[in-house]
């Protein structure tokens, strides 16, 4: 399993594993999105992801817009060096 | 950055030698069967893959030409251009040129001849029969907008990205990194605002966008092509910053949202052919040949000294030595054995290519002629083969010139009017035997007889056999000369042939059968690197008989000697065995020995005993071809090494054999035959 | 870790060069003489692009392409088709199977480099 996520006090903790890519995405969607609004809080671990593409970013970017819908204070506390890569690339649009 | 590309060269260079036999072989192939598309597929994709290779070496004119060769053959498989006789003959004349413009290639660049390039134009005159009206010369054109002025320029960069792009295996990350190396990235906005709500958002749809600043030295049509790949559903805008509006660099704003309209004509799903089962590359390693050379002489020097050490141990008494000696010379004749088996080819790809000229000559002489291959899998040694090629095309065109008939004079004898040519290969003790047989009017055996007497190759009133009187057609004396030639039913050269095949330590016979056929069989060695020799001494020198050859050894009692030294001849068991007095034929000096023995020799049909004084036994023998000073030698082959280091001669038993034979031949009425004497 | 580049043609000498192009370049190249011999390295090791040739036998490239995109590991891995301006109607085949990226034969090893690059750096 690529994602894991717990509810702990008023905030759901999300860890994701691997590729944050095209090959993932629709999986990953398929389980994030529904936990918009779950909690108050919810952050996000990248650290252990070990490939990002504009797909992945897409998904980020989802992410941060629906948790503003929601108003879930949205954080991401650790991403390794693919994501940061790729977020400097593109100005870190999506954090 | 230069890239090395000469080792690839080289393969291109055998690769287009293998397409182009292919595609020849497929061009035959369709025109036994014009409807055979599978054989259409392949010719096409031989000089497209040519085309597309040369391309990549620069090579211009092999580009040029087969581009307009491939064009035809595009419309051929459209089923635009029908096959018929003038096409497949004027394709494979392009296949031809190819072949040459690629030699030249391989020749190390030197131009075409001028003669080659009359040729090339003339196939294009030719080709363009075929293509439809236009302008002959393809319009490739070449959109390139030269980088002169690197002047560093700021440019703004728009993208929008379409849905598919993710699914197309696109990351516009990557577009971005690749900017990157081209200049410097001084602003990217990301734009999200088009993703769609989320209830209908599929997350591999692709909504994103950018806004882009790059300084960058890279031209308009530079940056433009970076996003070739995602032209057809994404918007691009790049414009220049610095500059004023109208200058030309700005030209480029517009949005270039490409509609390229390619023609969607369904062509005709194209099943895989399944007969092209062979994966050429899966199995195999190239190896270049001469390296393979090197390998078999190292083995064979392996063999010598193997066989040396062998010969020490034999005289020392120990045991675990000898033993440590036996596993490793049994262990050398197996690497022996492969290392010959590696350079062994078979001999169908000489075969096929036969089936062109066949084709060629039988349609210049206005005859109809049927090539049969078989044994084409029979396998020998490449340099053999590669020396085999052209006594056999010799042979080939001489039986389609004089051997078979014109097709009224087939029917006028009862025959089909089809003539049938046979080429047939196989193994035969520790030879390859090849045959050649046609099924025209067979020779006159009268006529050479007649001419062989006037040219005094044949005492008159001597008694031949037919074979005999057939094979006098191989004497140099007599096969050219011209008169014979139709009558005889076998043109000039065929001395020629003959001399070529004894080269290569090989024989040619000859049958026929008046108004049936001729056949001619030439036996070759597998190999031309070693042979298992018999070693016989005399004096203080050693000879090497090849093995296959030595029938059984008898030893001469006093007196025997006497009676064959009179004779010439020995009674071996009631049978006339002539014998051949080594000591003589090559000249030592001083008395016979104590004690003599024969050693029969047959080869083919001929068998002789020749006179030695010791019989040494086996031994494995590495040919060294003697230098060019000692080819007119006769009655020697080459020469070896042998493990106390001493040179020993190789015997050419064919050759003394022949001599023989000849003797007896011309002097069948002269009693008694003078022994033997070497020239 | 370097990218890897499955090349696909049945021409020894367009992979060659096209090899020599990449691994000067830093990326790692596996190398398939037709699409099915290329379907069969499409296992286990990751892919990151896929250069391949149209006319090949036992399998061309279109069919290749198509049954790249049914196999859910590879089906997203960008492919560069190697074709020549005489193949129009190929083309449009290829691209509706999903393969966007064409290089026009023949090309410059620099050209191969710079196509592959712009879809992923080494």
């Amino acid at each position: 399993m690529p994602i894991t996520s717990e509810i702990l006090d008023d905030t759901v903790h999300v860890r994701i594993e691997g590729e944050l890519t095209i090959y993932t995405v629709a999986e990953l969607a398929g389980e994030l999105l529904p936990q918009m609004g779950a909690a108050p809080r919810l952050e996000l671990d990248l650290s252990q992801v070990t490939e990002m593409d504009g797909a992945g970013l897409q998904l980020l970017a989802v992410i941060q817009r629906e948790a503003g819908i929601a108003g879930t204070a949205l954080s991401v506390t650790g991403q390794s060096q693919a994501v940061t890569q790729a977020l400097q690339l593109c100005r870190g649009a999506a954090s | 950055m230069s890239i090395n590309l000469d080792q690839a060269q080289q393969t291109f260079i055998v690769e287009a030698r293998e397409l182009l036999q292919a595609m020849e072989q497929s061009l035959l192939q369709l025109e036994s069967e014009p409807g055979d598309q599978d054989a259409i597929g392949a010719i096409f994709r031989a000089a497209h893959t040519i085309k597309g290779s040369a391309g990549l070496f620069g090579l211009a004119s092999i580009v040029g030409f087969t581009h307009i060769v491939e064009d035809v053959l595009d419309r051929l498989r459209e089923g635009n251009v029908a096959v018929d006789a003038a096409l497949i003959a004027l394709l494979l004349k392009c296949g031809d040129h190819m072949l040459e413009l690629v030699e030249v290639v391989a020749n190390r660049g030197e131009a075409p001849t001028p003669a080659a390039l009359e040729r090339g134009e003339a196939l294009r005159e030719a080709l363009s029969a075929y293509q439809p009206m236009r302008t002959a010369t393809a319009s490739v054109e070449t959109a390139e907008v030269a980088d002169d002025a690197a002047v560093e320029v700021l440019w703004h960069i728009s993208l929008r990205f379409g849905v598919d792009v993710f699914r197309n295996g696109m990351d516009p990350l990557s577009f971005l990194r690749y900017l990157e190396t081209l200049g410097q990235m001084m602003q990217v906005t990301t734009l999200t605002d088009s993703i769609p709500p989320m209830d209908s958002w599929d997350p591999e749809s692709c909504y994103l966008g950018f806004e882009i600043d790059l300084r960058s030295t890279a031209s308009h049509a530079t940056l433009n092509e970076v996003f070739d790949f995602v032209r057809d559903d994404c918007e691009v805008h790049i414009v220049a910053v610095d500059e004023a509006p109208d200058s030309p660099a700005a030209m480029g704003s517009e949005l270039v949202t490409q509609t390229e309209q390619a023609p969607m004509t369904p062509s005709p799903q194209r099943l895989p052919a399944a007969s092209e089962a062979k994966t050429r590359d899966g199995n195999y390693v190239r190896v270049n040949a001469d390296k393979l050379d090197e390998l078999i002489n190292l083995v064979g020097e392996l063999v010598i000294a193997s066989a040396g050490a062998s010969l020490l141990t034999r005289s020392c008494n120990n045991d675990p030595l000898q033993e440590a000696t036996s596993t490793v010379s049994g262990l050398v004749e197996e690497i022996l054995d492969g290392a010959l088996h590696l350079r062994m080819i078979p001999i169908g790809d000489t075969f096929n290519r036969f089936r062109r000229v066949v084709r060629d000559i039988s349609q210049e002489l206005g005859k109809d002629i049927e090539l049969i291959i078989s044994g084409a899998e029979t396998e020998l040694d490449k340099t053999v083969v590669e020396k085999i090629g052209d006594p056999l095309m010799h042979l080939l065109r001489n039986a389609m010139d004089h051997g078979i008939e014109s097709a009224d004079a087939r029917r006028a004898a009862g025959k089909s009017a089809k003539g049938h040519l046979n080429l047939n290969a196989y193994h035969d003790s520790g030879s390859i035997v090849i045959e050649i047989a046609d099924d025209g009017a067979g020779l006159n055996r009268e006529r050479i007889l007649e001419k062989a007497q006037e040219r005094g190759l044949v005492a008159s009133g001597a008694v031949l056999t037919d074979q005999e009187i057939y094979n006098l057609i191989f004497e140099a004396g007599f096969s050219t000369a011209e008169a014979v030639t139709n009558l005889s039913g076998r043109g000039v050269g065929m001395d020629v042939v003959k001399r070529n095949i004894t080269l290569l330590r090989g024989t040619v016979d000859l049958d026929s059968r008046p108004g049936q056929g001729t056949v001619v069989r030439i036996r070759l060695p597998l190999t031309l690197a070693i042979i298992n020799g018999f070693l016989v001494g005399i004096d203080q020198s050693t000879y090497v008989i090849p093995l296959d050859m030595v029938q059984e050894c008898i030893e001469l009692d006093k007196h025997q000697r006497q009676s064959s030294r009179d004779q010439g001849y020995l009674d071996l068991r009631g049978e006339v065995l002539p014998l051949v007095h080594l000591r003589d034929h090559f000249s030592h000096e001083g008395p016979a020995a104590r004690r003599q023995n024969v050693v029969v020799v047959r080869y083919a049909e001929h068998k002789a005993g020749l006179v030695v004084d010791d019989l040494l036994g086996e031994f494995q023998t590495v040919i060294k071809p003697l230098g060019k000073l000692f080819g007119a030698l006769r009655g020697i082959s080459g020469s070896t090494i042998l493990g106390s280091g001493a040179v020993a001669l190789i015997l050419d038993i064919p050759a003394l054999l022949n001599q023989i034979v000849q003797l007896e031949a011309r002097t069948t009425q002269a009693p008694p035959s003078p022994p033997v004497v070497a020239r | 870790m370097a990218k890897n580049v499955l090349v696909v043609d049945d021409s020894s000498s367009v992979r060659q060069v096209v090899g020599i192009a990449l691994k000067s370049a830093g990326y790692d190249v596996i190398e398939a003489c037709d699409g099915r011999d290329a379907l069969g390295k499409l296992t286990g090791q990751k892919v990151h692009l896929i250069i391949s040739d149209v006319n090949m036998p036992n399998m061309d490239g279109i069919t290749f392409v198509k049954e790249v995109k049914k196999l859910a590991n590879y089906k997203f891995t960008p492919i560069i088709m190697l074709t020549t301006e005489s193949q129009e109607s190929k083309k449009a085949e290829g691209q509706a199977a999903g393969a966007k990226a064409w290089v026009v034969k023949p090309f410059q090893p620099a050209q191969m480099l710079a196509a592959v690059s712009k879809l992923i750096l080494p």
